[in-house]
């Protein structure tokens, strides 16, 4: 069982028990789970449709001179072979969106970047090349290697800072630095306070340079598309995050107008991000299937996915610290690449630097084109690769000083102000209740690498802020004569349990026993919008929408009775509350302790306290593992996962679970998971973010706790044996 | 590398490609008989591509029922489940080794069904998650993963259900390091990893207590 405390911090009530959430509840739809019965995107078999595989470039940087399709198109089996050729004009728009701005049709259009269902000249090892549909898989697979493409290899250019020297190869007219909505190279950040003062009013200036590396998303279902038309309307089974943006997206590449799509995924075999809206190859399930008149079901294999699609953006960043004798934080200063690929996909930001107080801060961060695989969003998409560097700058700042990190990060972390409020603040409390339970001062080693032998000890910890912010979203709710309940909510269901949470959200609103609500989910022509299952946004957006669908129905039922016979009742809601501008939070630390065999280079994680505070914790054994599967995966991050590139030809050499060496049951050490409760009455029931938060810290506290452990700062992600062999020879 | 299919450039081997060649070989080293697939384990031209490829007949039961198919012999064991026989519960994650997701039991053993060939089943005993549940209620296993959170997005728990049934078939009785052990070529990505392993350790408790009021 989960450890839950629910003190009050400040600005929140504590928390009243409630009926149906807060308890732990089984998934409504757990049998279909562990039956196999749940049906996820390549288990849609439609009658007589076509398998279809996609083509992609071998070069990281080429331009296409001719492709041969000839042989290809005789093979008996193949139904259609498209490409660029074929198909020069349809844009993939989420591809290309130009300074991260999510969704705005305005930036797809004025583009210049603007990235087509297939490119020529392509830009990455991966990139789609031409596609095939044919009467089976092994015939698409075969049509492929008969397809004969002449490319003029074009100079490529993998590393972020040669990308912005003088005389680099451009992967865009307009140069190698990612443009703005309005198409101008201008980094993101921005200057606050003194900057120039706050050093040199700085009794210690620490400076580093810090590289964090590519990690996929690598959800365990490889991406695929279910495409078929009926008449003029597309019907599209993909696995997709957000089902209302993946319509909106793909209808607007494809001239079409929203409810001419139909999107359906109910169950999708992981997220983590970058799916909230249109893919590359929906598009191209698409038009094979217009060709075709058939339905075609289009599949990536692993490798495909890995490259084609999109992960955690790499970064450079070289940061400077001010700080004052008495371990004040002075000035900050911040001046990061961060690698997105020849496509400007998201943002390409880091955060972390606003934990801090500290008014005076320089930061500029610039988005950078390579010839690399397309840089996206994955779980807290400028978080965990922001936070390491500061994080580690800071712990090494508190050394600097003579501090215990836990009394320089209370003396330092940001706490509300007149000029800064927040709906409430725990972020204290997170870190003392963290300190306690994990031992710190037991723990953490005042001289790092103090410990006798090869095999060291040591403790490092971490603590964050995150979004948590309200906003809009949709749920529609039914009752019928017989008292069942039937809720209609545009969410999918990627891993964490959101079909089950709006059914919870509903019984509680509703007062009704959680087995009287039916939940109809994931299917764009049966449900409302929602914000899709991206930036913590569902249990809090969408939650709130159902909230205030069951006050509907309430009063409704209140007016007029239960329904009779065959009438229903029927209540909609498309809340837009505000926080009347204050910041909404949720806080977390993280508390780590390491044994490092400083001759053979391994990291053994021998404690791992995670505290969090997520507002009301609404289902408490799913919100545990989301947090404990997070920080795995803020592990993996830490210690294992990269994409390394062949320098001499620009090839990817660790595309897959094994290259990219992820966490196996036997690398995973036991993770503590502490809920502070609060509620601050915003969201459905107090509730606010779990999901994202967890992968934040997990960097940044192993990296604290490997100096704890050995006195060396590892500047650069991942943390690997060679890579502390090296420092510690 | 016979019968192995690359695209230009390319580094990726087909997984599926690979075993038609190697598989193929097998099949006919095994047989040696007139339908051995002559030319199969040699890099196809595009007129042999352009021939249909080699079939079999095999015979061999899932879940108990026995099927009687005719294969081709490049055809995965995975691919005959959830394409010819509609057990789509078995999944697909990786196709070349790297992650569980297909696991199902072959008399009783663990195989990657990805990894495996149709033809390869002959006389073998495949069970996959559709088999579990016997007579309408779930294994032990199944029960102690809802109850426990195991799947998270679900898209492993097949593959984490049949490795985990397997071991605790031969130790009924294991320690965490065990189904740590048991389960390693079992990815998650959601890497509820210890979800997975408390559910397995209670799923023994329980057949163990079950056990003792017997």
């Amino acid at each position: 069982m989960t450890p839950r405390q629910t003190a009050p911090s400040a600005g929140a009530a504590q928390v009243q028990p409630l009926q149906t959430v807060g308890r732990n509840v089984p998934r409504i739809d757990a049998v279909e789970r562990v039956t196999g019965r749940a049906t996820y995107t390549r288990d849609v078999h439609l009658p007589g449709m076509l398998y279809a595989r996609v083509l992609t470039s071998p070069h990281p940087h080429a331009r296409i001179a001719s492709i041969d399709v000839s042989r290809a198109a005789a093979l008996p089996g193949v139904r259609a072979i498209i490409s660029h050729t074929t198909h020069p004009d349809i844009v993939y728009g989420s591809g290309s969106i130009a300074g991260g701005a999510q969704y705005n049709d305005e930036a797809k259009d004025r583009t210049l970047h603007k990235r087509y269902m297939f490119g020529n000249p392509v830009r990455f090892v991966g990139e789609p090349v031409a596609a095939v549909a044919a009467v089976d898989r092994h015939v698409a697979e075969e049509a492929l290697g008969l397809i004969t493409v002449t490319y003029e290899e074009l100079d490529f250019v993998l590393d972020v800072d040669e990308a912005l020297e003088p005389g680099a190869p451009q992967i865009w007219p307009e140069g190698n630095i990612g443009l703005n909505g309005q198409n101008r190279p201008l980094p993101l950040g921005g200057r606050q306070g003194d900057p120039d003062a706050g050093f040199a009013a700085a009794a210690h200036v620490l400076e580093g340079r810090y590289t964090t590396a590519f990690n996929q998303d690598a959800q365990l279902e490889p991406r695929s598309a279910l495409a078929h038309w009926e008449g003029d309307k597309l019907v599209l089974h993909t696995p997709t995050q957000g089902i209302s943006n993946c319509r909106h997206d793909n209808a607007k590449d494809l001239g079409l107008e929203d409810h001419q799509v139909q999107v359906i995924c109910q169950y999708m075999g992981g997220g983590f991000g970058d799916k909230n809206g249109s893919y590359y190859f929906d598009l191209i399930a698409a038009m094979l299937s217009k060709e075709t008149g058939t339905p075609v079901l289009l599949e990536l294999s692993r490798k495909e996915d890995w490259l084609g699609t999109h992960g955690r953006w790499s970064t450079v960043q070289d940061l400077r610290v001010g700080v004052s004798d008495d371990g004040t934080v002075t000035a900050i200063e911040l001046r990061c690449r961060s690698g997105m690929g020849p496509f400007l996909r998201r943002s390409g930001s880091v955060s972390g630097i606003d934990a801090y107080a500290c008014p005076n801060v320089d930061r500029q961060i610039f988005p950078v084109h390579t010839n690399r695989v397309v840089g996206g969003n994955f779980r807290a998409p400028s978080e965990p690769q922001g936070y390491f560097p500061i994080q580690s700058i800071m712990d090494d700042a508190a050394y600097r000083v003579g501090m215990d990190p836990v009394e320089f990060a209370l003396k330092n972390m940001r706490r509300p102000t007149d000029q800064v409020r927040f709906t409430n603040y725990s972020m204290e409390e997170c870190i003392r209740t963290g300190a306690e339970l994990f031992d710190w001062s037991a723990r953490w080693r005042p001289t790092p690498g103090s410990a006798q032998g090869p095999v060291k000890q040591g403790a490092g910890f971490s603590f964050m802020m995150f979004r948590s912010g309200v906003g809009p979203s949709s749920a529609i709710l039914r009752v019928d004569a017989t008292g069942r309940y039937t809720l209609f909510v545009g969410v999918t269901d990627v891993g964490p349990g959101a079909k089950t949470t709006m059914a919870l959200i509903a019984a509680e609103a509703l007062g009704v026993p959680l087995d009287r609500v039916d939940v109809v989910w994931g299917d764009t022509d049966r449900c409302p919008y929602s914000v899709g299952e991206s930036g913590s946004r569902t249990t809090i957006m969408t939650g709130y929408a159902v909230v205030e669908a069951a006050r509907g129905l309430q009063r409704q039922i209140s007016e007029r009775g239960m329904p009779r016979g065959d009438a229903v009742l029927i209540a909609s809601a498309t809340p837009n509350p505000s926080t009347q501008g204050r910041q909404r939070l949720c806080f977390g630390a993280h508390f780590v302790e390491t044994e490092v065999d400083v001759e053979l280079g391994h990291v053994r994680i021998t404690k791992y306290v995670a505290v969090h505070e997520s507002g009301r914790i609404l289902n408490p054994l799913p919100a545990r593992d989301q947090i404990r599967g997070a920080v795995m995966q803020g592990i993996g991050m830490a210690l294992r996962e990269d994409l390394l590139y062949d320098a001499r030809n620009g090839q990817p050499l660790t595309a897959g679970y094994y290259g990219a060496r992820h966490l196996t049951h036997l690398d995973a050490p036991r993770i503590e998971v502490t809920f502070i409760e609060t509620d601050d009455g915003y969201g459905p029931f107090g509730a606010k973010t779990v999901g994202e938060a967890g992968i934040i810290l997990g960097p940044s506290a192993v990296a604290n706790a490997i100096f704890n452990s050995t006195g060396r700062r590892m500047h650069d992600l991942p943390i690997t044996r060679s890579r502390l062999v090296q420092e510690l020879a | 590398m016979a019968g192995s299919q690359r695209n230009e450039g390319s580094d990726e081997l087909s997984r599926r490609g690979f075993l038609q060649g190697s598989g193929a070989a097998l099949v006919a080293a095994g047989l040696a008989g007139p339908s051995s697939p002559a030319g199969a384990a040699t890099e196809p031209s595009a007129d042999q591509v352009a021939s249909s490829a080699p079939r079999s007949s095999v015979r061999f039961t899932v879940n108990g029922a026995e099927q009687r198919l005719e294969v081709e012999d490049r055809w995965t064991l995975v691919e005959v489940l959830r394409d010819h026989l509609g057990l789509t519960g078995t999944k697909i994650g990786c196709e070349r080794g790297e992650c569980g997701a297909c696991t199902v039991l072959v008399d009783g053993a663990p195989v990657y069904s990805c990894s495996t060939l149709a033809v390869w089943m002959e006389g073998r005993a495949v069970r996959t998650v559709e088999g579990l549940a016997q007579g309408g209620e779930l294994s032990a296993l199944q029960q102690a993963f809802i109850e426990n959170n195991a799947p998270q997005c679900g898209f492993c728990t097949s593959g984490q259900l049949m490795a985990s049934t397997a071991l605790l078939a031969r130790n009924p009785t294991p320690t965490a390091d065990d189904v740590r052990s048991a389960l390693v070529g079992n990815l998650c990505r959601c890497s509820n990893y210890n979800a997975i392993v408390e559910a397995v350790l209670a799923a023994a408790a329980t057949a163990r207590s079950a056990g003792g009021a017997e």
